[in-house]
């Protein structure tokens, strides 16, 4: 009886020219993928001794790699042939399993990953059932949660950005992915159920991502995963991510804001200041603080796909949060002004969770005097004026010069508190009493 | 019934703007995997959801382009029998011809078009999977023949009947892209082996795929 499934991979292989992985095994012979690979291993040895039909086999090692002296961990799928080179080359070896047994010698890795999707789409629900994954508090959420959990989500967004202000609530909608399965929307409520899902599909993209020819070491397992599968898996963690990297980034930058009295009224561009976001300083950064239920490897991913502001964790406790002074600092290094602007977001970022504050501002003011010929001058200049968080003003947009802020701000600002002016720096200087832009939105 | 006739070209648009599709990405892979070109200019493109090879290379891609440009109209019409795919060597002889066979069905009763514009999203992911696996099948099918010799050429062969050629002529003055009859060498092999690799009939259409291998290559 045990020998039963020798002969039905025999027949797989020989008989229908198909490519067996242990997935695919698993799924139509209805057993444990542990007892897949085990099966495929004890074939390959049987036909290795009888020495008849050529066989070739792909194996998937996992270990500890080292790399210009960062240690990482890499899975990948390899040929039979490279095999003993890979396996000396990691420091440790966590696995080492048999991936696939096929006649054909493969030329790269498309096949393997075609070969499973159609038996992986066909039982999309269970397809954990025989995997060796396991978290037990992920369940899938039943709809009703479902829907609640999405006009949670959707009420927030048009709330007005708070302490990071001027951060966009949820730009991410208009970067959405056209298709995404069900549960990766799950997947964004359910923190659990989304390291889950990033798990289980981090598995499945290994196939995909891994060429028989290793590459660059990841430093997570799935660090390469489908960015687009990830997407919502891991927005919240994005978002727990994003306030942790700028809490331990407001150390740093408060130093280089000595004084904070000076503000400029143009604050809402730190905002924009988000928006570029350097994928790769904040993966450096990610490395360092982790939230406690995310994966951080798919916030790496995501980096890429999202450029929205993220929203402000509302337990994140740390309230001098600076938020994007490091990234202002990377994206205008020349100007010395952004450190300016950046003393004025602190200072702002710090009264807003009281959201009223009397700040200094540089104002463009016309001043009228009289010269020595007695003929009346009218003087254009900056000068400093105080003034309150409620006040809406188009003031002094002149200062948009020193910011390059990029000109690209999503449409869904609208929240921002009114100092979150559009630095659409088109704006001519009006007078102070003028009706603002802002007038058009909303008051937060 | 004008209105069936209307939906009749429809569907011969739709079902032949598929087959091309499919066909262009074929020829692409079997040039991969037959290793008729480095595989230096090969990107892995994404078709039918799964990873295929495609290449890079500005005239390869026309050429190819053109060709089935042209065969398109056949394939409207349902007058193209067999597209092949010929890899000859050096002497331009032939030593492998990858055959598909299309055929579609001649009656399309009512009943079947309402059934296409009702459902046609799972008839279409059908037909997509069926095709899906027609990709696979190309991309293992070293296993089953011999390696070819270095120095291959390609070329597109379609089998078809006199009075379209002379449809496909309009088409080829605007595409400034001429086909020529066949060489009787090109068309047939010495000592063929025939080896079958997928077939699918669906509700559109019915596809066959086969490699005709000299017994001697080299």
């Amino acid at each position: 009886m045990d020998e039963l499934y020798l002969d039905n991979i025999d027949e797989y292989v020989n008989d229908h020219d198909k490519i067996v992985t242990y997935k695919w095994l698993s799924l139509t012979l209805g057993v444990h993928v542990n007892t897949a690979k085990q099966m495929l291993y004890h074939y390959l040895d049987h036909k290795r001794k009888e020495s008849s039909a050529q066989l070739h086999a792909t194996y998937l090692v996992s270990g500890k790699f080292e790399d210009n002296g960062q240690t990482g961990h890499k899975v990948s799928v390899v040929k039979e042939d490279q095999l003993e080179d890979f396996k000396s080359k990691m420091s440790l070896i966590v696995s080492v399993h048999v991936y696939s047994v096929q006649k054909a010698l493969l030329k790269d890795s498309g096949p393997l990953y075609s070969v499973d999707y159609d038996a992986v789409k066909d039982n999309l629900k269970n397809c954990s059932k025989y995997s060796a994954i396991r978290c037990a508090s992920a369940v899938p959420m039943s709809s009703l949660e479902l829907q609640q959990a999405r006009e949670i989500h959707r009420a927030p967004s048009p709330e007005p950005v708070n302490k990071k202000s001027g951060m966009n609530g949820d730009a991410n909608v208009a970067s959405k992915p056209s298709t995404k399965p069900q549960k990766g929307i799950m997947g964004m409520f359910a923190k659990t159920a989304s390291k889950n899902q990033g798990n289980e599909k981090d598995i499945k993209q290994e196939q995909k991502e891994e060429s028989p020819v290793v590459d660059a070491p990841k430093s997570k397992p799935a660090a390469k995963a489908n960015p687009m599968t990830n997407f919502f898996g891991s927005q919240t963690a994005k978002k727990l991510n994003k306030a942790e990297k700028e809490e331990e980034t407001a150390p740093s930058s408060s130093s280089a804001e000595p004084q904070r009295q000076s503000s400029r009224p143009e604050e809402k561009q730190e905002a924009a200041a988000v928006e570029p976001i350097k994928d790769t300083k904040k993966d450096s950064r990610s490395k360092t603080k982790r939230i406690v239920d995310s994966d951080s490897e798919e916030e790496k991913m995501d980096k890429k796909k999202r450029r929205r502001i993220k929203k402000p964790e509302p337990d994140s406790s740390d309230e001098d949060v600076i938020p994007d002074s490091p990234q202002q600092m990377e994206t205008r290094e020349s100007t010395p002004s952004p450190k300016k602007e950046v003393e004025s977001v602190s200072h702002s970022h710090q009264g807003t969770s009281e959201m009223r504050t009397r700040k200094r501002r540089r104002v463009l003011k016309a001043r009228v005097f009289v010269d020595e010929d007695g003929s009346m001058v009218t003087e254009k200049g900056y000068e400093s004026e105080s003034y309150s968080e409620t006040e809406e003003d188009v003031q002094a947009t002149k200062q948009a010069a020193k910011d390059p802020f990029p000109a690209k701000q999503p449409a869904s600002n609208k929240q921002d508190e009114k100092k979150s002016q559009k630095k659409t720096s088109a704006n001519a200087n009006k007078g102070s009493k003028q009706a603002s832009i802002m007038g058009f939105f909303p008051k937060k | 019934m004008t209105t069936l006739t209307r939906q009749d070209l429809n569907f011969g648009q739709v079902v032949a703007d598929i087959l091309c599709e499919f066909l262009e990405v074929a020829i692409h892979l079997i040039l991969y995997v037959r290793e008729v070109y480095p595989s230096g200019i090969f990107q892995k493109r994404k078709k039918y959801n799964v990873p295929v090879q495609m290449s890079c290379h500005p005239e390869l891609n026309q050429y190819i382009q053109d060709t089935l440009h042209c065969v398109k109209p056949l394939i409207e019409k349902n007058d193209a029998e067999k597209v092949v795919v010929v890899i000859m060597d050096k002497e331009h002889h032939p030593v492998e011809r990858f055959v598909f066979e299309i055929s579609q069905p001649t009656l399309l009763s009512i009943r079947f078009l309402l059934l296409f514009k009702n459902h046609s999203d799972t008839l279409l992911s059908h037909v997509e999977q069926l095709l899906r696996a027609f990709i696979l099948k190309i991309s293992v099918c070293d296993a089953v023949l011999n390696n070819n010799p270095p120095g291959c050429s390609f070329t597109v062969l379609v089998h078809t009947r006199d009075a379209a050629t002379r449809n496909m002529e309009k088409v080829q003055v605007i595409k400034d892209f001429p086909w020529i009859v066949a060489d009787e060498q090109e068309v047939h092999m010495q000592e063929p082996r025939l080896i079958p690799l997928k077939t699918m009939t669906s509700d559109i259409v019915k596809m066959q795929l086969y490699v005709e291998e000299r017994a001697q290559k080299t």
